[in-house]
């Protein structure tokens, strides 16, 4: 087997150890890049950035443990930008496994701005059947929703006294790792004209680019990248931001590994023909 | 520069109006904001029942810069007024009473139109062709590479001596492309049990795989051998996506299958299955509709079928005529849509140039509420 | 014959019955959907009894018989009584077992549940980088054509891509060179070596404007093909399965396809 051979059939294995050095290295290292960020994550922002004090932000937490690393960091830098701003902040799921971490981030923020629960901030939980919660969320919440995780009534939360259906929901995020997105789109802004701004998984993403181009959404955050943005934007460099090196460097490795595959492959072929 | 003023305006004008498009039990009250609008607090927006004379109950209120509000839960046919109070800081001014205005439900949603004509052209279009296979004119459909290697990839794994591994995807018995696995598997299954190969089919939703165990049981009956069929290959594994992914792995590396279909809804899943999948040297058939998937699965398994492929698998490898012949409509249906896109292109650039708004009006009709 | 009859009658009036409920919002039809979608969520929670049953059977019978790999059964089922036994006694003291003050929460949760999904969720990064690398080879135009897109895209999205994209684009190329040199040297007719040494030219030249533009407008190309000619097709896909799956359910709900049924 000559060198061409061995860069056109590289073992999985290398391949496997190279990322994992190429992931391990640059966080134990503490590397962190200075990010320009996206176009569609600013204007998520700007959105967010516009809206009166007392506004209320509709969180719904569609994701779990897996997308985690991704989503998590998203969910805080929006947490503290809607602290921050003095909006008030809703949070429901639509994915029961991964409400807890919903929460816990939600606790977290709202002690670092000193805020009430109750009276800044609710945590509402989950509701089976997706797309009839959606719906109903725009017909009347307390059909939904007519008391918090905890059982406290909806009512007796001054936070939610005056939050009804969609109309007195300012913005709402989807933090999503799945199709859960794209009904939100489908019942929530197509039905009730809802503002809505969507972060995603790098996977899911793309998917969810032509909700953008057509207006349906106002802002999308996409993978760690997304996530890393928005944490500059709002200056609270966290989790995300410290990733990027480790995302650039696999990044070129993928591009280095692809380069070396082909340069194998031709002279592969070439030594064939001769 | 003059401060802004800390007098309270009322909003110039107020409209009341039944909700459009919904199921009775609601106005929508809408206003022209306040010249002071900057420095508002809130509008609270106040209903009168039955007259203008009527006690004001207050509906609720909305923040600046909001001209809109949908009050719900009224008696339909019941007469309804409305004003606004305007409110900055602690003072507030009052608008004129709106009209009057009555709930009511309605029977058809007129924002829906367009899609209710759509509907009944493709609806007309599918009974058409339907009543052209019935009687009996042969219909043409084109080679599905993926599909083709359905029965070959069964063959080389049972000359292996391989088991088969069907893995149905994530999705629910609703979800369409579900479905579309299913009768692939029945052909799967057919094929096994004539070679008399071994079927594996691992599930994530238990309604899935008692579907699914049916279809392996009518498949294996199809081809003569339902003494072969073993309902325990059929079996329930997590609902969890990615337990499911690490369970179905782990059957790969333990059975070493040598022919593995993926075929149905995947999520971010769909890599680490077909990955596994490759390394241990299995032929791979996948399928999906998952958009985003559609790409790792091309990288990593040997057929793939896209998308609307996989709905046409039944009719593909039935080749019934009453299938096919709907298959035939929707390529006419796709005909007729290139044809509006066209048209829509043309019409907004149109539009766009001569700052003509009367051409936005092709693209309005399509635009649903 | 009855067993078949009367689901298919079961799916044609609900099927109809809900295409026609989409354009009237008129009671009882406005909230229909959302009436099926909570019969569909009771029947479905029960079904999980159904699983339970298939999964726990399927290993005991594994153990019982002594299979091979019998332990991984085995394994199974004292992880299943364990989150189940745990979960149950945390929702009965504390009434919920997410809430923050349950064992389950703080302990299994946290420390088993949320790493196990994130270490499968994070074996795709290993998955994508030797799964791209042995699919994208240019082997014809097209392959070719994706595996440019895809370096773009990958380089253009994240920090420092963009100068990292020169070094890289830079050694593609003088191995393209070197490449069309040696396979020039290799050929015989006057023609073939002057394209093969002009191809070879072309790719060293093409360093310059590489070097001179990629920096700066990588990214927005990046974006470009992510904006347009990605959601081109992309969109294309999604009509096509749009129209499939209102042709599937017709099928359906006419009972042409019926291999979901027995």
């Amino acid at each position: 087997m000559n060198l061409w051979d061995r860069l056109a059939t590289i073992d999985r294995r290398i391949i496997y150890l190279l990322v994992a050095l190429g992931v391990i290295i640059p966080i134990v290292a503490k590397l962190s890049f200075r990010v320009t960020p996206l176009r569609e994550v600013r204007q998520a922002y700007e959105e967010i950035e516009k809206l009166p004090p007392g506004s209320v932000v509709l969180f719904s937490i569609d994701y779990d443990a897996a997308s985690m690393p991704e989503l998590q960091p998203m969910l805080v830098a929006m947490l503290d930008h809607c602290f921050r701003k003095n909006l008030k902040v809703l949070m429901m799921g639509h994915w029961p496994l991964g409400l807890p971490l919903g929460q816990i981030a939600l606790e977290q923020v709202a002690q670092k701005y000193h805020k009430k629960y109750g009276v800044d901030y609710a945590f509402l939980g989950f509701r089976p059947g997706v797309a009839a919660v959606m719906i109903n969320l725009g017909k009347d919440l307390r059909q939904v929703f007519n008391t918090d995780y905890r059982g406290t009534p909806v009512d007796s939360l001054p936070v939610l006294r005056n939050v009804h259906n969609y109309n007195d929901i300012a913005i709402l995020v989807g933090l999503e790792a799945g199709a859960t997105g794209d009904a939100w789109v489908q019942f929530a802004q197509a039905r009730y004209n809802q503002k809505i701004i969507l972060g995603a998984t790098a996977v899911v993403a793309p998917d969810l680019y032509p909700y953008l181009q057509a207006g349906q959404i106002v802002g999308l955050i996409g993978g760690l990248r997304g996530a890393a943005d928005y944490e500059q934007l709002v200056q609270v460099p966290g989790p995300a931001f410290l990733g990027m090196p480790a995302q650039t460097i696999i990044h070129i490795l993928v591009v280095v590994l692809i380069i070396l595959g082909n340069l194998g492959y031709f002279a592969r072929r070439q030594g064939g023909r001769r | 520069m003059k401060s802004p003023p800390i007098v309270p305006l009322p909003v110039p004008s107020v409209r009341a109006y039944d909700t459009p498009n919904d199921a009775g039990g609601s106005i929508t009250v809408e206003w022209e904001l306040s010249p002071v609008d900057s420095v508002v607090r809130m509008y609270e927006v106040y209903r009168l029942e039955g007259s203008p004379e009527a006690e004001p109950v207050s509906a609720g209120f909305v923040l600046r810069g909001t001209q809109k509000f949908q009050d719900n839960n009224l008696k339909d046919g019941e007469t309804y007024y409305y004003f606004v109070r305007t409110w900055v800081g602690e003072e507030y001014a009052d608008s004129r009473l709106s009209n009057p205005a009555v709930p009511s439900a309605q029977w058809f949603h007129t924002g829906r139109k367009s899609a209710l004509v759509i509907l009944l052209i493709y609806g007309g279009l599918l009974f058409y062709y339907l009543q052209q296979a019935r009687s009996g004119k042969p219909l043409y459909i084109r080679k599905i590479a993926g599909l083709e290697a359905v029965d070959e990839a069964v063959g080389r794994s049972t000359e292996m001596g391989r088991p088969i591994l069907f893995i149905p995807g994530i999705g629910y018995v609703s979800d369409i492309p579900t479905l579309a696995a299913l009768a692939i598997l029945k052909r799967v299954a057919k094929k096994a049990a004539e070679y008399e190969a071994e079927i594996i089919v691992p599930n994530f939703d238990p309604i899935v795989m008692t579907a699914a165990q049916e279809v392996v049981k009518e498949g294996f009956m199809e081809a003569g051998r339902p003494d072969l069929y073993n309902e325990k290959n059929v079996y329930f594994l997590t609902a969890d996506q990615f337990g499911y992914a690490a369970g179905v792995d782990g059957i790969m590396v333990r059975e070493k299958p040598g022919a593995v279909f993926l075929q149905g809804v995947f999520y971010a899943e769909s890599l680490i299955l077909a990955e596994t999948g490759h390394s241990i040297g299995a032929i791979q058939i996948s399928g999906t509709t998952s958009v985003t998937q559609l790409p790792f699965f091309i990288a990593a398994t040997d057929y793939t079928l896209i998308g609307e492929e996989m709905y046409a698998a039944s009719a593909y490898l039935s080749r019934d005529p009453l299938s096919l012949s709907t298959i035939k409509a929707e390529d006419v249906a796709k005909l007729g849509f290139i044809a509006v896109f066209l048209i829509g292109i043309l019409l907004e650039t149109l539009a766009a140039i001569t700052g003509n708004q009367a051409l936005h009006f092709f693209k309005n009709w399509f635009s649903l509420f | 014959m009855m067993r078949r009859t009367i689901p298919l009658i079961i799916t044609f009036i609900s099927g109809i019955l809900l295409v026609f409920a989409l354009f009237i919002p008129h009671k009882p039809f406005g909230n229909l959907e959302e009436r099926f979608n909570d019969w569909y969520i009771i029947v479905s929670g029960f079904t999980m009894i159904l699983g339970m049953d298939s999964l726990l059977l399927h290993h005991w019978n594994k153990i019982r018989r002594r299979q091979a790999d019998w332990f991984h059964s085995a394994a199974l089922i004292v992880a299943f009584a364990v989150t189940l036994v745990w979960g149950f006694y945390s929702g009965i003291k504390v009434g919920n077992p997410f809430d923050p003050k349950s064992t389950f929460l703080q302990y299994f949760y946290t420390y088993v549940f949320v790493p196990l999904q994130a270490t499968m969720f994070s074996l795709l990064a290993f998955f994508i980088a030797s799964a791209a690398y042995r699919a994208f080879r240019a082997r014809t135009l097209n392959a070719t054509l994706l595996l440019v897109a895809a370096v773009v895209v990958m380089l253009g999205r994240v920090p420092k891509g963009s100068g990292a994209s020169v070094v890289l684009f830079g050694i593609a190329l003088v191995a393209l060179a070197v490449g069309l040199v040696l396979h020039g040297r290799s050929l015989v007719d006057l023609r073939g070596q002057l394209l093969a040494y002009g191809g070879a030219a072309l790719s060293i030249l093409a360093i310059i404007p590489i070097a001179k533009y990629f920096p700066t407008y990588l990214p927005a190309v990046a974006d470009w093909i992510m904006n347009i000619p990605q959601l081109a097709a992309k969109r294309g896909i999604f009509i096509g399965i749009a129209l499939g799956g209102i042709a599937m359910s017709l099928r359906i709900i006419l009972g042409i396809e019926r291999t979901y049924l027995k």
